[in-house]
């Protein structure tokens, strides 16, 4: 199927009343958790996942991504209104578009982030429709070798990139694959870790220790300063950026998109690092870098349309090889599997609805939330003042429901009870969660990559070597790696990351 | 009104958390049951769950909802029903391996198939069929044969698991040519199919469903049929018995069972329901397209398949062919 057939098939499935409609339930409480400071996507899609089980598989994924993607518009309504990060990826926005807002352009910023963001998500679209079949057509030709690599430079991507120090992202990584490894063995059919419960033989349900540690774990973690929360919103004037503005952010917009595009595809990188990035390669060649952090428009337009770009290419990696790059995308896998589909190389011939479906729907959505976030900003602004004595309980409760209706089980409940002091506590501590949960998913299909690429060669480790992905791979890899150690790479590690706490 | 709303939204948790506890008494099904499946979507055992799901559905007017459980060869499925509720809300649709096979070739199995379990009807059969890729170094099992024998130790015939009909087939092959061969499990047919598709491994031997369209296509070669006559779906396909061992004929089932102590009637009204399905000539032309037979048989006579599988492999296990890798 060519791409034109491919986008009228698209249309078709997307504009059907119930996806349509599902769609924009997904990006409108996309925005909303985007709005919300300590509510993110992936507590939310936790608990909404076992509600879409009884939908088509079509309307799930596409009222899934629009969560996903939606949150990405809404976190940055937050960041420039309020200075606080809605969402991680938000993070750099906030420092100039918080500046734009105090000088009184708050309009013109969040007009900005969203033009950004759509024209971002227009182009991150098209490049699914694009590369998506390609690289699954290469597909076929990553073997278990070239899979593991892959998955080796997902998991030093999401350490280098996590905050604090590497020696504490590492450790949150051998601990998540140490939590993934807890089960039975897939071929020997052996307990590990299971402490002899029978509980534990399925091993973690990783959607557990996901609302755990970004739901529950969010939610204790913000009452420690629901006091001295401030209600500052700066106010809304006019949403519409002037001639000046215009030609200050096309070039950044551009730039900020092709990072983005390139980034998401990059197993670990997630959306977060394609921001950073467009805001880093912004401040360099801009030839207004003096302003930056003191309300520039570039530095508001760049990340933003790089983390909306990223946001809709993270999806190609997952649907054509089945390899989630976020935790994010391991929740799209597992919504994928509950109504029998397996994401692969031939999830293009065997679904070519649900696939150009989605793809047509991501930008449809891009469109519905350009209208739901610039002329209704107001009604978001609000939003962020609900009193969370009464957000907190209901969150409680969801995240209670949506674990225990994934398998009928107390246990799980508990589980996400406990992961959710232990979220609390990795906050406190300073040690970010993402590669604990990245691992938690990576680690077992690393192992079975590992292994089964061993017993194809008879033992023989050279194969990871000699396949030139694979080489390829982990050179990327080790240069990552290595970076980090390399002084000038760390400061500049540090600078980034430290303007995000 | 907030606090109204919030009273509504307990009252409805308190409801959801009481719908997971068994209402035993009343008729069955009284709510929707779940449908396990052993090994991950797309793969003949998953389709043929699939289809038995739709088939209780229509019959008996709730839904029953198919639930993945891959890993282990079916040991991380057989364990679920293991431990699931007798009340027939729960069953299991899976190749022979987590019902039978595992009991022997596993030496950790969290559950024994032939206690644990309550048999209800075998849905369906077919030969295995063993495919090469298109770059394989043979283009036939005796080319394969010769290859093995010099090539000692270089041969990997790849299985959907340990102990899955496809396994223990070419171990017996492997067995009665005297040659070494390295078995490789997949979590399910269709990665073992896309590695086989990309020659990232040269041989294997499994259910033939998934294979067929690409048989066809001619991307990967049929090198033989494990039944002891030629399939009416590849009819250019020898038989193993053909290429020189006379007799070899190995067929893989796929079968529906229940916790232990499962109640009578139930499990007879789903043998009823599965032996209606099968029996309608739509059914037969269906499962014939896929490369398999209706069964549907007594809940007895899949007690003693299950008997006669576990003894024709503990022989294997015993001689070492047969292990978890």
């Amino acid at each position: 199927m060519d791409i034109f057939n491919g986008l009228m098939l698209g249309f078709s499935t997307a504009t059907t009343f119930g996806n349509f409609l599902y769609c924009f339930l997904g990006v409108l409480l996309g925005t909303a958790v985007g709005v919300l400071p300590g509510l993110g996507p992936i507590a939310t899609i936790s608990m909404l996942l076992p509600f879409t089980f009884g939908l088509p598989v079509d309307t799930a994924l596409i009222m899934l991504a629009g969560i996903f993607y939606g949150s990405q518009y809404g976190g940055s309504t937050t960041a420039i209104l309020m200075n606080l990060p809605g969402e991680a990826s938000s993070v750099v926005t906030t420092l100039d578009g918080h500046e734009m807002a105090k000088q009184g352009k708050a309009g013109r910023a969040l007009a900005a982030a969203a033009i950004g963001s759509f024209f971002a998500g227009t182009v991150g679209t098209l490049f699914i429709a694009i590369a998506a079949p390609l690289l699954a057509g290469l597909a076929l030709t990553f073997g278990p070798a070239e899979y593991f690599s892959l998955i080796v430079l997902g998991l030093i991507t999401s350490m280098v990139l996590a905050s604090g120090s590497l020696l504490t992202a590492l450790g949150m990584a051998l601990f998540g694959m140490m939590l993934g490894m807890i089960g039975t063995d897939v071929n020997s059919g052996a307990a590990r870790f299971t402490f002899g419960t029978p509980n534990l033989l399925d091993g973690l349900d990783f959607v557990v220790v996901a609302t755990g540690v970004f739901g529950l774990g969010e939610v204790l973690a913000n009452l420690e300063n629901e006091r001295s929360r401030s209600a500052g919103i700066a106010q809304v004037s006019s949403l519409f950026p002037t001639r000046e503005d215009w030609k200050r952010m096309a070039a950044p917009i551009l730039r900020g998109t092709g990072i983005g595009v390139l980034l998401g595809v990059l197993p670990g990188a997630g959306v977060l690092l394609a921001s950073f990035s467009a805001y880093a390669l912004e401040k360099k060649v801009s030839r207004h870098s003096a302003e930056f952090g003191k309300g520039a428009i570039e530095g508001v337009a760049a990340p933003e349309a790089a983390n909306n770009a990223a946001a809709q290419t993270c999806f190609i990696p997952m649907l054509t090889l089945g390899l989630p790059g976020t935790a994010t995308m391991a929740l799209m896998i597992g919504a994928l599997v509950v109504q029998g589909v397996q994401p692969g190389p031939e999830i293009l011939t065997q679904q070519p609805a649900l696939f150009w479906g989605l793809v047509v729907s991501m930008w449809l959505g891009n469109l519905m939330l350009l209208f739901l976030n610039l002329p209704l900003v107001g009604v978001w602004a609000k939003l962020i003042s609900v009193p969370y004595h009464y957000l907190f309980p209901m969150i409680c409760v969801f995240v209670a429901i949506g674990v225990y209706s994934i398998n009928n089980s107390v246990f799980d409940v508990y589980m996400m009870a406990l992961f959710g002091v232990l979220g609390y506590f990795f906050k406190k501590v300073g040690a970010e969660p993402a590669p604990l949960i990245l691992a938690m998913i990576l680690g077992p299909m690393a192992e079975e990559y590992l292994r089964r690429a061993l017993l194809i060669s008879h033992g023989d480790a050279s194969v990871f070597f000699t396949s030139p992905l694979s080489l390829g791979t982990l050179i990327v890899a080790a240069l990552l790696l290595l970076s980090i150690i390399s002084p000038r790479f760390r400061k500049v590690r540090e600078e980034g990351l430290q303007e995000v706490d | 009104m907030k606090r109204r709303e919030f009273m509504v939204l307990g009252g409805t948790a308190a409801l959801l958390a009481s719908s997971g506890t068994a209402w035993s008494a009343g008729k069955w099904p009284s709510k929707p049951g779940v449908v396990i499946s052993a090994y991950p979507p797309g793969g003949t055992s998953d389709i043929i769950t699939r289809l038995v799901a739709d088939v209780l559905t229509a019959k008996f007017g709730q839904q029953f909802v198919v639930e993945n459980h891959a890993g282990a060869a079916g040991a991380l499925a057989g364990g679920k029903l293991a431990r699931a509720a007798a009340d027939g809300y729960t069953i299991m649709v899976s190749g022979s391996a987590p019902i039978a096979a595992n009991k022997v070739v596993q030496k950790n199995l969290a559950y024994d198939p032939q206690v644990d379990f309550t048999p209800i009807t075998i849905v369906a059969e077919s030969p295995a069929l063993l495919t090469a890729s298109a770059s394989a170094p043979a283009k036939s099992l005796q080319e394969l044969i010769a290859y093995a024998k010099a090539n000692p130790g270089k041969v990997n015939i790849g299985n959907p698991g340990a102990g899955t009909k496809g396994h223990i087939a070419a171990a017996i092959i492997g067995q009665l040519a005297g040659v070494e061969i390295n078995h490789i499990p997949y979590k399910g047919s269709p990665p073992l199919l896309t590695d086989l598709l990309g020659g990232h491994i040269h041989f294997a031997l499994d259910a033939p469903s998934n294979y067929l369209p690409h048989v066809r296509d001619s991307k990967i070669r049929g090198l033989a049929v494990t039944s002891l006559k030629r399939t009416s779906e590849l009819p250019d396909v020898p038989t193993v018995a053909e290429q020189g061992f006379k007799d070899y004929d190995q067929t893989l089932w796929f079968g529906a069972v229940g916790p232990k102590g499962m109640p009578a009637e139930i499990v007879n009204a789903i043998q009823g329901a599965i032996k209606e399905w099968t029996d309608m000539p739509a059914t037969k032309e269906k499962l014939t397209s896929l490369g398999l037979t209706a069964v549907a048989n007594t809940p007895d006579q899949m007690r003693v398949s299950i008997q006669k599988e576990i003894e024709s492999i503990r022989p294997l296990v015993d001689a070492g062919l047969v292990q978890p890798t």
